[in-house]
């Protein structure tokens, strides 16, 4: 059973969900202009459809259909749901356009087997393992954002974890969302303001306290260096991806890395 | 390069205190550590230029780790070493050849070169020699625990009272950065009500050392028979006792408990195994437990409040329920007050997937020092240089540190009334005799 809590701010008719826990982050969601009664409805249903995800994909859950997959993969051909399945193929997707950086195996994707016919998976050895970790939050924002739209909500900010943001229409006293990432290693110390509108914001890097926590699947060591990258992009899953990937990639395969993505911007900080 | 270090120490105790005062404001800083009042930065620096001139009374492996502190401390110098062990302190000895040898800590005492005296022997001897050291003028840095009887403990406090000299206890969590951050965030109401508190201390080892000669046994075991050592209670139960009693501002009023010898059974008499219950007037209650043949759950002072947990040994806390983020509550407020700027809420992620269903958060930035429990003779960075070069500078300055006797008392009392509930096996109230002011129920 998922904790969660929502307040509605009747003066100046604006909604926030919050999460504490859920897909091993927090969620927080404010709806502006927007009726209080839909705007708990909708997020009833994103909170459902949030546990629903965190049911599939949490790979710590020993119930979960990542985790049966991971299990039984290993052991014999498994077959997944259809929603897996695109999952999976999105993933792998992104394998071939990121020159291999973004391996949900962290190993070597290309050697799992993909069976069209059956729709189901199967490892190679018993090293392998899927990992969604860096495409779970993007994948979950992108649904939240058409739960939001299709109930016609126009100005919304989504904030999953800090590390990926969505950003409906604009705050009700500005013409976007603006954000400001803060530097991991000097609090208090902004780096950049960015401006949202319709779009959202992905960041990934190292902090003092998790200094080695994105591993390369190439050449199998840890990323360790001081820097933060942002994307922004009109979509979750590309932004989540991409900076995963460029926090790996070497200035040559940024570049063909970006060729491959329709992106606003991509920010690099060195810290 | 010793030049190098003496910097190095110096500065860290600066900076703790600097960075200590930052964050809790003078006020809170006294009512959280009233003992660092006096080793504020100005106060370093007036003794720029004095040494305090120590003596080390035991060169055992914990006194050898006190030289190596000492020596790192630039307003301290080795002046005299006793030991009654001769390969000890011919050991000690050859860390620092310009210190004079005794084999009498009596005869030490003696001289009036010594400003100050560390003692780190067996606990038995504490007692005789803290008593002898402020008779004789010294200023006094005792190794934890207090002493081996509650008369004792009570005849040093008493003696306390009288003297103008300084005396420390080795309680070295108080110095420790962790636990003093820790502590004031317990104390300003971030974990909610203190409503218990389990400390436990576990190891796989036997406890002993080698002896080269079967008559030495008592003298180097010493840990191990009732007529020298409290055992598991003294030598490790005593600083989270001591923990417990800061976090909570209490003494326990009474103790249930269970010790027993379960696994290492080769002649020892103090127990391999103890789990207690404390009970403070208020109910909260803190369970102890610890246990020597199993190292499994390690070591954790954990305070657990009503609305969060601090383990205060790894440096982290947990809510019971994680708020939302302030860049968030900034927004909020922004729209409430139809305001538009900029919000921090983007970054890395505030913390990485983990299977654990509650999320820690430290109570300092950047690396610091978790002390695992293993080590049977000192942790790095656990305090112990702090509190050492703390009592360095009362040694100049003769300034006495408030609380650290009280609560090295409080705590050693503790563990003896804890031995004494299992000996029995019955309930033990603290003792009517042995209440000082400063302890509240």
């Amino acid at each position: 059973m998922t904790s969660f809590s929502s307040h509605y701010y009747d003066t100046s008719s604006t909604f926030h969900g919050f999460i504490p826990r859920i897909m091993g982050t927090r969620l927080d969601l404010i709806i502006v202009d927007y009726p209080k009664e839909q705007s708990e409805f909708v997020w009833n249903n994103i909170v459902l459809e949030l546990e629903r995800l965190h049911k599939m994909m949490n790979r710590f859950d020993p119930t979960s259909e990542l985790s049966r997959i991971n299990l039984k993969a290993k052991i014999d051909s498994v077959s997944v749901s259809q929603e897996m399945w695109e999952i999976l193929l999105n993933c792998k997707h992104y394998y071939s356009i990121t020159n291999k950086l973004f391996d949900i195996t962290l190993y070597n994707l290309s050697e799992v087997i993909f069976d069209e016919k059956t729709k189901s998976i199967s490892f190679p050895s018993k090293e392998y393992n899927f990992d969604l970790g860096g495409y779970a939050k993007g994948y979950a924002v992108e649904k939240i954002k058409r739960m939001l739209l299709e109930v016609n909500v126009k100005h919304a900010l989504v904030n999953f974890g800090d590390s990926s943001i969505a950003a409906l229409g604009h705050h009700p006293f500005g013409d976007c969302w603006s954000v400001s990432i803060e530097n991991p290693f000097s609090k208090g110390d902004i780096l950049k303001e960015i401006k949202l509108r319709n779009e959202d914001l992905s960041t990934s890097g190292n902090s003092p306290i998790h200094q080695r926590h994105i591993f390369n699947p190439i050449t199998k060591i840890f990323n360790d260096q001081q820097k933060v990258v942002c994307v922004k992009s009109k979509s979750s899953i590309d932004a989540e991806v991409l900076t995963t990937t460029l926090m790996l990639a070497t200035p040559k395969q940024k570049e063909q890395i970006h060729s491959n993505f329709k992106i606003y911007e991509t920010i690099t900080f060195n810290l | 390069m010793a030049k190098e270090n003496k910097k190095q120490i110096d500065s860290s105790l600066r900076q703790f205190i600097k960075d200590v005062g930052y964050i809790t404001g003078g006020g809170a800083l006294l009512s959280s550590v009233p003992w660092l009042q006096s080793f504020t930065p100005d106060k370093l620096g007036e003794i720029k230029k004095e040494k305090a001139r120590i003596a080390l009374i035991g060169t055992g492996s914990r006194g050898q780790y006190h030289i190596h502190n000492l020596l790192e401390i630039g307003h301290a110098e080795i002046v005299a070493l006793c030991d009654n062990y001769a390969p000890n302190l011919k050991e000690a000895h050859a860390l620092y050849p310009k210190a004079k040898t005794y084999t009498d800590y009596k005869k030490l005492l003696a001289s009036k070169d010594i400003d100050g005296v560390i003692i780190a022997t067996p606990l038995n001897w504490h007692a005789p020699m803290v008593l002898d050291a402020l008779a004789a003028g010294k200023h006094v840095f005792c190794e934890k625990s207090m002493a081996l009887t509650m008369d004792e403990c009570k005849a040093i406090y008493d003696a306390y009272q009288t003297t103008d000299k300084v005396l420390y206890f080795c309680m070295q969590r108080m110095f420790d950065e962790k636990y003093v951050k820790g502590i004031q965030m317990i104390h300003s109401g971030l974990i909610g009500d203190v409503v218990g508190a389990r400390c436990h201390w576990f190891r796989n080892h036997n406890w002993r050392r080698p002896v080269p000669s079967p008559e030495l046994e008592r003298q180097i075991n010493w840990r191990l028979y009732w007529e020298s050592s409290a055992g598991l209670m003294t030598e490790l139960a005593s600083h989270q006792l001591e923990v417990c009693n800061w976090a909570t501002k209490r003494v326990p009023r009474s103790v249930m408990g269970m010790g027993d010898i379960v696994f290492w059974k080769d002649g020892r008499e103090v127990y391999d195994s103890v789990n207690l219950i404390y009970h403070y007037d208020n109910d909260v209650k803190i369970t102890y437990e610890s246990l020597i043949s199993n190292r499994f759950n390690g070591m954790e002072d954990q305070i657990l409040g009503h609305k969060g947990t601090m383990d205060l040994a790894k440096g982290i806390y947990y809510y019971e329920q994680e708020a939302p983020g302030t860049g968030i509550e900034q927004l909020l407020n922004q729209i409430g007050n139809k305001v538009f700027t900029s919000v921090p809420i983007a970054g890395p992620s505030w913390r990485p997937e983990t299977r654990k269903a509650y999320e820690s958060h430290h109570v300092m930035d950047g690396k610091f020092n978790i002390n695992e429990g293993i080590s049977m003779i000192g942790a790095e960075k656990d305090g112990s240089d702090h509190i050492l070069s703390a009592f360095c500078q009362a040694c100049i300055t003769g300034e006495k540190a408030k609380n650290i006797v009280e609560e090295a008392y409080s705590a050693t009392m503790l563990c003896l009334l804890g031995n004494q509930a299992m000996a029995e096996q019955r309930k033990i109230d603290f003792p009517d005799e042995y209440k000082i002011p400063y302890i509240k129920f």
